[in-house]
């Protein structure tokens, strides 16, 4: 980057928040993902006007900017595969309204997710959407990616609670997107700004709604003896007009790790083990409760417990979500996908997943959400080992494959990224990837922002190549 | 086919969505204007068009491509009426919860152009939130999916969202998929009747804030005085619970059905936040009959009449931060009013998207805001 652009972003957001010392940006060369590259700086506004101040001196220096929330994100939305500015929403943190009345919160993009649920719930409210990170990663983070979480089978994704945004685009105009008004005449250019994955605007501002806390919630877990039990008990619930506000599954290899990590309570001789939540009223949750566990005892499930308290529950949900990072125990590293395929296909094709690793002789350990057929294969190794990313990523990539033969989608909530893009030509045609090529051009013209990402990139693999050999020592970063 | 006074010159019934897409091309390379017809009940939507050549009916578009039951997910041609979807769904115990008024005949493409919703949006939202795939063809003749068939997806930019509502002005929907739900365990229908708005807006109130608040709720204006009509479903226990605590009368699921067909030749949606309803709805002259869905924010004024009340509701709506829009009405008030009201702020984003997907304003030129 040339002393003028950098000049003029310290004079834009201060000296102190821009950072430039080539030690400094290795800190941010990688999200949650397995690919890096250096920016040339990371810049941190405090405001929109100063977001929208930094974007205009980008774009006068033809640099491209990628935002970035909290880089929990594992599709490589974050990284700066072209160099330029990683514009970091960190300093804008603030929550800025709780609505009780209407049931609205209008939040800063560097939210922590928790942060919001926790602030809302002094109300008697809670933000639906809940990613396994959700302890680090941030709303404007989510909506960029329209993050998933396991209660979305029942309460649905982060786009179904953004009611309105704020966003920057790349030439600093400022818009407002949506709003609380519930049939606004007019394209629905909130739509389709969530989830555009940093790619259209930086958002800057955004109002969710909230919902009132449920009287009662009940948490069950049952283990099956094999994956297939536990997937046909999944169909017998939902067949049964029961859709749960989560239903969760766990294999054999993550609950041995995530039982001697958690001590949660999981059977480790089971198959797989489900996590079933079912709230509402307390006559409700009772009674749908006692027919969900009456269908999974029909479904061979053994040892059935529900939590008697919060912090049981609690335990049982720690486990669930922390189970990644317990995963840490078989080999440190892990990498997935989150493929999704129609429900009814999902033993057939775990069972795929469990083929491609043996024949990489990479162990598998499957966590996900059942409910809603949206998988997460992590594969586990170790980087020191020579050669093994080469068989990672092909494993990955032949896992993502069997869900598309069976008729689902490369994500469900991780976002294509840098990860997936070269794999949008499996379930997009070129007419299709050529729609989403104006609108893109609509809101970015100049693709500045988050360049690289999405879309097939015809200079990518030159691109890895080159953030792979820019890492001094790629193992020191795990 | 007239809309709004102007008379097509032709029309075309294509038999699939290719020959659909070459129909629209076609028209568009010969610079003619296209309006895409489906069950006809929502033509009175939208300004008077500029121009209208051709209406491209969806009609033999009505197969169901696919429907999975276990997976609670059905694919669907655009032209299928909603009625007939429907049926096949609660084969099996199944529903998409979408209850238009103006109906029955709408299809389901013509519902997703419109972005028409019904009282059940207060607990299952609106197709914006269930629908996970769209197939449209483009004025240049190419087809373009986006989402996928399964639930939950994030692959590529959600074009669905841009379709819905755009009055088929980015393209017109050939196909789209759906996440269903299951018919509820347990379901009961109760009314109660309120001789002035406040004490009606109150116990509208009320049973927003119970514990498991109704599905769908309406409250209806006519010239005898309000009525509230709730659709409480859940399990037994719970059901029997909220209908205890709210201690309205039962009254017969017919209702939804009746009300479902209402609609009007001169009718207009109102719609701001839900908090901000009971002021929009006391600004309406005392005469008009109306229904509104407490909590979600949106009534639909059934006789409307003159161009005055109608702008002074609007004034209103708008002032809120809420919107007016007519959905059918005579030539003459769509001109002197405007079905849409002030534009957005953002109209020269949607123009140039509009530009981007249908660059002579092939498809219902004059008809939507851009």
């Amino acid at each position: 980057m040339n002393r003028g652009a950098l000049e003029q972003l310290r004079k834009a957001v201060g000296a102190d928040h821009v950072v430039s010392d080539p030690h400094d940006l290795v800190i941010f060369e990688r999200d949650a993902s397995i690919t890096g590259a250096l920016p040339d700086a990371i810049v941190f506004p405090a405001d929109t006007a100063e977001v929208s101040k930094v974007l205009r001196i980008a774009a006068a220096h033809g640099l491209p900017v990628v935002p970035r929330g909290a880089g929990t994100g594992l599709s490589g939305g974050a990284v700066t595969i072209r160099h330029g500015i990683a514009l970091s929403l960190a300093r804008m943190h603030r929550i800025l309204e709780i609505d009780a009345g209407n049931r609205t919160a209008t939040v800063e993009p560097g939210v922590v997710n928790l942060d919001l649920s926790q602030a809302a719930a002094r109300q008697g409210l809670f933000y639906a959407p809940d990613p396994s990170s959700q302890k680090a990663c941030t709303i404007g983070g989510n909506a960029a990616e329209n993050s998933g979480g396991p209660h979305c089978l029942y309460y649905g994704v982060t786009s179904n609670h953004v009611l309105g945004m704020e966003v920057v685009l790349a030439d600093g105009s400022v818009h407002r997107v949506g709003g609380d008004n519930p049939d606004r005449p007019g394209l629905d250019l909130l739509g389709v700004l969530v989830g555009s994955e940093g790619t259209m605007a930086v958002i800057t501002k955004i109002q969710v709604k909230l919902l009132p806390l449920p009287e009662a919630v009940t948490t069950l877990m049952a283990a099956f003896p094999t994956i297939e039990t536990a997937s046909h008990a999944v169909s017998d619930v939902i067949a049964h007009g029961i859709v749960p506000a989560a239903l969760e599954m766990m294999d054999h290899a993550t609950v041995g790790a995530v039982e001697a990590h958690y001590r949660a309570g999981y059977p480790t001789d089971a198959g797989a083990v489900l996590l079933v939540e079912v709230d509402g009223l307390t006559e409700s949750a009772q009674e749908l409760m006692d027919q969900v566990r009456r269908l999974l005892e029909s479904n061979e499930a053994f040892s059935c417990r529900v939590a008697a308290d919060a912090a049981e529950r609690e335990l049982l949900w720690a486990g669930r979500k922390g189970a990644i990072g317990a995963l840490g125990r078989i080999k440190p590293n892990y990498y997935l996908h989150d493929g999704v395929v129609p429900r009814t296909r999902l033993p057939e094709v775990l069972r795929q997943v469990g083929e491609v690793a043996g024949r990489y002789r990479l162990p598998v350990a499957n966590v996900f959400h059942a409910g809603d057929g949206n998988l997460h294969p992590n594969i586990l190794f170790d980087l020191r080992e020579t050669g093994v990313m080469d068989r990672v990523e092909k494993a990955g990539e032949e896992m993502l494959r069997a869900c598309i033969d069976a008729g689902g989608t490369l994500s469900g909530e991780h976002g294509i990224g840098l990860e997936k893009n070269a794999f949008m030509p499996w379930i997009f045609g070129p007419d299709d990837l050529d729609a989403m090529q104006r609108v893109k051009d609509v809101f970015d013209p100049g693709g500045s922002l988050n360049p690289g990402k999405v879309f097939p990139d015809a200079e990518r693999k030159e691109a890895r190549l080159l953030a792979r050999s820019g890492v001094a020592s790629e193992a020191q970063w795990w | 086919m007239v809309v709004d006074g102007v008379e097509a010159r032709a029309s075309a019934r294509p038999a699939s969505a290719e020959e659909l897409a070459a129909a629209l091309a076609e028209a568009a390379a010969e610079g003619l204007a296209v309006i895409p017809v489906g069950g006809g009940r929502a033509l009175g939507m939208g300004d008077p068009p500029a121009r209208f050549d051709l209406a491209l009916y969806t009609s033999r578009l009505d197969r169901i491509v696919d429907f999975s039951p276990h997976d609670l997910t059905v694919t669907v041609e655009a032209g299928l009426p909603l009625e007939t979807l429907q049926a096949e769904l609660a084969k099996a115990r199944q529903f998409l919860p979408l209850d238009p008024f103006g109906g029955p005949g709408h299809t389901v493409g013509g519902l997703l152009a419109t972005g028409w919703s019904g009282p059940l949006r207060l607990r299952y939202g609106t197709a914006r939130d269930y629908l996970v795939g769209l197939r449209v063809a483009l004025p240049d003749g190419k087809l373009a999916r986006s989402g996928g068939r399964v639930v939950k997806n994030v692959s590529g930019y959600d074009l669905n969202k841009l379709h819905l509502g755009a009055l088929g002005t980015l393209g017109v929907i050939v196909e789209a998929s759906f996440k269903l739900f299951p018919q509820p365990l347990h379901e009961v229908t109760v009314r109660r009747e309120a001789e002035g708005f406040e004490e009606a807006w109150r116990e509208a109130e009320r049973a927003l804030s119970l514990a498991m608040p109704p599905v769908a709720l309406a409250l209806l204006k006519a010239d005898s005085g309000y009525s509230l009509v709730a659709r409480l479903a859940g399990s037994e226990e719970g059901v029997r619970r909220i209908q205890r605590e709210l201690g309205w009368a039962r009254t017969p699921f017919l209702f939804w059905v009746e009300l479902a067909e209402s609609g009007s030749r001169s009718w207009a949606r109102l719609a701001v936040r839900p908090q901000a309803l009971a002021a929009v709805l006391r600004s309406l002259p005392a005469p008009a009959r109306w229904v509104a869905q407490p909590g979600v924010g949106v009534a639909y004024w059934f006789s409307l009449e003159s161009a005055g009340a109608f702008r002074a509701a609007r004034a209103a709506a708008e002032a809120e931060g809420g919107s007016a829009v007519l959905l059918g009405a005579s030539t003459e008030l769509k001109h002197e009013v405007g079905a849409w009201g002030s534009p957005p702020a953002t109209i020269d984003l949607m123009r140039k998207l509009r530009a981007a997907f249908d660059p002579k304003c092939t498809i219902s030129p004059g008809r939507y805001l851009v």
